[in-house]
């Protein structure tokens, strides 16, 4: 009974490779090709990984190395941090880059604290400008506002044709000056509240 | 790429070797310096600490630079290991090879580093590289063939190739193929049984051989 030929799997391969078996695979021309295959990758791979690192550290390097240890250990093993010299590394290139991020830290918060004092100036300008306020500055020494009559809209435009058949331009808008309040009115209420807080707020003290 | 020569066979994966019946020259340098320690004699210890520090120093740096990626920290990784073993070597068994015992020193100081390293970043903001980044490590003046090789693609990729490598598989692969140290050694070094070794290892080797025919 002729046994059936296979070749060897790449785990076989690669046991063999680092297992360090010299010998030829018996037999068989294309494992044996495959196997040198392998262990050139495997040679080429730790030919490069050492030269990399021993590029990293040439010979002078290494002496300061050493140097520094038996210095460290002169020192009863005092650790000593090595600080890479900027602009050598990523990692110093991180931290070059990290005053953009507290330049923006510091954008985020002070737009916080800007939009904050806008809203509290927003909301105590319309607070002194409506009408709750008005009753209490009255009580002052401040001019009466003639208070507004309630017109319906025919009175009102019946009155406005009457004053205008009426002789007299002075008589003409006499209805529309008596329904708008006058603007040095306002400005005297205004200043009054503002004394009148103060005053509040000097006695509270 | 100029080649090395062919490296000694180490011991075959699934034997279970003891260690070897004569220490290495390490082992001896080592238990000199315990026993200068232990009389009393500091000083002479710390001369003969040289010694040992020459002996494994070049190793030391490959894994450690393999296993950080970064030279600046694979400097402070191996100035701590040696500075270690020295404070330590009172608890150094002669009866094991120093190499094990200081390599597990060394890959547990790096584990360390590289978890300090990942706590900095994860605070500080990501940054892709740009053209204008400088590399890594300035070019030497006068380029020698090793370093040539560093500069050509191949290497390159290789090195990249390394560095995809599940952290596991590429202490593994480091500590076999580029410390040189047998499955038994790393198994010892990393706590690991030797069958969980070769795993790690045979993975590490599929997956760097599938990357770098990928790119190729």
């Amino acid at each position: 009974m002729m046994k059936a030929h296979s070749h060897l799997s790449d785990d076989q391969l690669l046991e063999l490779c680092l297992g360090g078996d010299e010998r030829p695979v018996a037999g068989c021309a294309a494992c044996e090709t495959r196997r040198a295959d392998l262990a050139a990758l495997l040679d080429e791979v730790s030919d490069a990984a050492a030269c990399h690192a021993d590029a990293a550290f040439p010979a002078d390097r290494l002496a300061r190395q050493q140097a520094r240890i038996l210095q460290r250990i002169e020192q009863d093993g005092r650790p000593g941090r090595i600080i890479a010299f900027p602009g050598h590394g990523q990692e110093a290139a991180l931290l070059r880059d990290r005053p953009r991020a507290r330049w923006i830290a510091a954008a985020a918060v002070a737009g916080l604290v800007i939009g904050l004092l806008a809203g509290h100036l927003q909301h105590d300008l319309l607070g002194r400008v409506s009408a709750p306020s008005v009753p209490a500055v009255r009580t002052t020494d401040a001019p009466d506002v003639p208070t507004l009559r309630a017109v319906s809209e025919d009175e009102f435009l019946d009155q406005i044709e009457m004053a205008a058949d009426s002789p007299g331009p002075g008589t003409a808008l006499r209805p529309l000056h008596d329904v708008t309040p006058r603007a040095w009115e306002v400005n005297e209420i205004v200043l009054n509240e503002i004394v009148y807080e103060s005053a509040a707020t000097i006695d509270e003290c | 790429m100029p080649r090395t020569p062919p490296r000694p066979a180490r011991a075959t994966p699934g034997s279970s070797p003891a260690y070897p019946a004569a220490l290495s020259k390490e082992s001896l340098v080592a238990g000199e310096i315990k026993a200068l320690i232990v009389a009393g004699h500091r000083d002479v210890a710390r001369e003969r600490f040289a010694e040992l520090v020459a002996l494994q120093q070049r190793r030391a740096v490959r894994i450690a630079y393999h296993y950080l990626g970064d030279a600046h920290d694979a400097d402070e990784a191996v100035q701590d290991a040696f500075v270690k073993v020295f404070v330590h070597i009172t608890t150094y068994k002669e009866d094991l090879p120093f190499e094990v015992w200081f390599t597990r020193i060394l890959v547990n100081g790096c584990l360390d580093l590289r978890k300090s390293r990942a706590r900095r970043l994860r605070w500080s903001l990501p940054m892709t590289p740009t053209p204008e980044m400088v590399p890594n490590e300035p070019p030497a003046p006068d380029a020698s063939p090793e370093e040539r090789l560093v500069s050509s693609d191949r290497a390159r990729q290789i090195a990249a190739a390394v560095e995809q490598l599940p952290e596991r598989q590429r202490t593994v692969f480091t500590l076999c193929q580029i410390a040189e140290q047998s499955t038994n050694e790393v198994s010892q070094a990393l706590g690991l049984s030797e069958a969980t070794v070769r795993v790690h290892l045979f993975r590490a080797v599929r997956k760097l051989r599938r990357l770098l025919e990928r790119e190729t």
